[in-house]
């Protein structure tokens, strides 16, 4: 089945939106999504955008059960570390389940890969859970290291009331 | 006494010291490939990729100079459910400076900032192995989400990215 990757456009954003969802179903964390289709718009598509993203289309031919055309994106942004310079985050990764098989995966992966380069990139990162065994192994198989596993690396958050609590106390300007 | 102030260019120099005596700590400090030019260039060109926060300090009654003995270089991610982030990439306080709330003080800004700049949530990584900064963070309120939502992180190194990024045999 042929598919063409390529940069996301504004207007697709409702379909990003409704695969962000199909994603945290599937990460069994859909209701931790709040964010609407309006902010994603303005968050990607503005003078200075937070992310970039890159969508998988097929033909109207191979169009899915419900209509979509759409049936994959990556959602990546730049970062950075003190060791080694400008990181490329690619922070969603997803693939509609008819459409998987298919090398789409792959292909969106490699595109943020090219992009990065690009941009001097020097690392590829992101996070899996620890049960999605089946992504765990598409990574690793693509050349990615376990740094939680390997180097004792986790991912911590402040968020709600322990971030109000700790900027209610910040030094006054 | 303290201070904290938003990073110039000209401290660069100081940046990079503190970088590495962070990786020392964390027992890489061979790993530090920046140099002063990328600093620069990556912090304070037309695309900065990095924010930067030092504390300095200066002995009371003193003509001295004050020193930069803290930083904390963070940016501004993205989480596809919940809106912008701050991702604070290092933070530092050299050793014979710590217990005087400085790293509290950094923290608590830094908070400040993520709030003014409508970020839902500040993240960042530890090193299991680092019971002082996990306890510190903790304390705080900080989430381990590695260990409570099974988050691991993994990494493609540059070698791996160019491959994947070479068009495909035909």
């Amino acid at each position: 089945m042929d598919f063409k990757i390529r940069a996301a456009k504004q207007e697709d954003c409702k379909e990003i939106s409704r695969m962000i969802i199909e994603l945290a179903v599937f990460e069994k964390m859909q209701d931790q999504v709040k964010i609407s289709t309006q902010e994603l718009e303005r968050d990607g598509f503005c003078s200075n955008p937070r992310f970039e993203c890159q969508v998988a289309e097929v033909s109207e031919e191979h169009k899915s059960s419900q209509g979509y055309t759409v049936v994959g994106y990556t959602l990546y942004f730049y970062t950075y570390s003190t060791w080694m310079g400008p990181t490329v985050f690619m922070e969603d990764l997803y693939v509609m389940p008819e459409y998987r098989g298919k090398g789409i995966g792959k292909g969106l992966m490699s595109k943020v890969a090219q992009v990065g380069k690009e941009k001097q990139c020097t690392r590829l990162q992101l996070t899996v859970l620890d049960w999605n065994t089946r992504s765990l192994d598409f990574y690793i198989m693509k050349g990615a290291r376990d740094m939680t596993a390997s180097e004792g690396w986790h991912a911590l958050r402040f968020d709600g009331e322990a971030l109000d609590k700790l900027a209610a106390e910040a030094p006054k300007d | 006494m303290f201070k904290l102030r938003k990073a110039e260019p000209r401290d660069v120099p100081d940046i990079l010291r503190l970088i590495k005596e962070l990786a020392k700590y964390e027992e890489m400090e061979d790993r530090v490939l920046l140099t002063e030019k990328d600093l620069l260039e990556d912090g304070f060109g037309e695309h900065p990729f990095y924010q930067c926060i030092l504390a300095e300090w200066q002995e009371e009654q003193s003509n001295e100079e004050p020193r930069v003995i803290g930083f904390a270089m963070y940016y501004f991610t993205y989480d596809p459910w919940t809106g912008k982030l701050l991702y604070l990439e290092d933070f530092f306080v050299v050793e014979e400076f710590r217990g005087k709330g400085i790293g509290s003080e950094i923290l608590k800004l830094l908070s400040h900032l993520a709030m003014k700049t409508r970020c839902g949530s500040m993240h960042f990584i530890v090193a299991e192995d680092n019971r002082s900064s996990i306890e510190f963070y903790k304390r705080r309120g900080a989430e381990d989400l590695s260990k409570e939502e099974g988050w691991r992180l993994f990494r493609f190194d540059k070698d791996s990215i160019l491959k994947m990024a070479a068009p495909a045999e035909e």
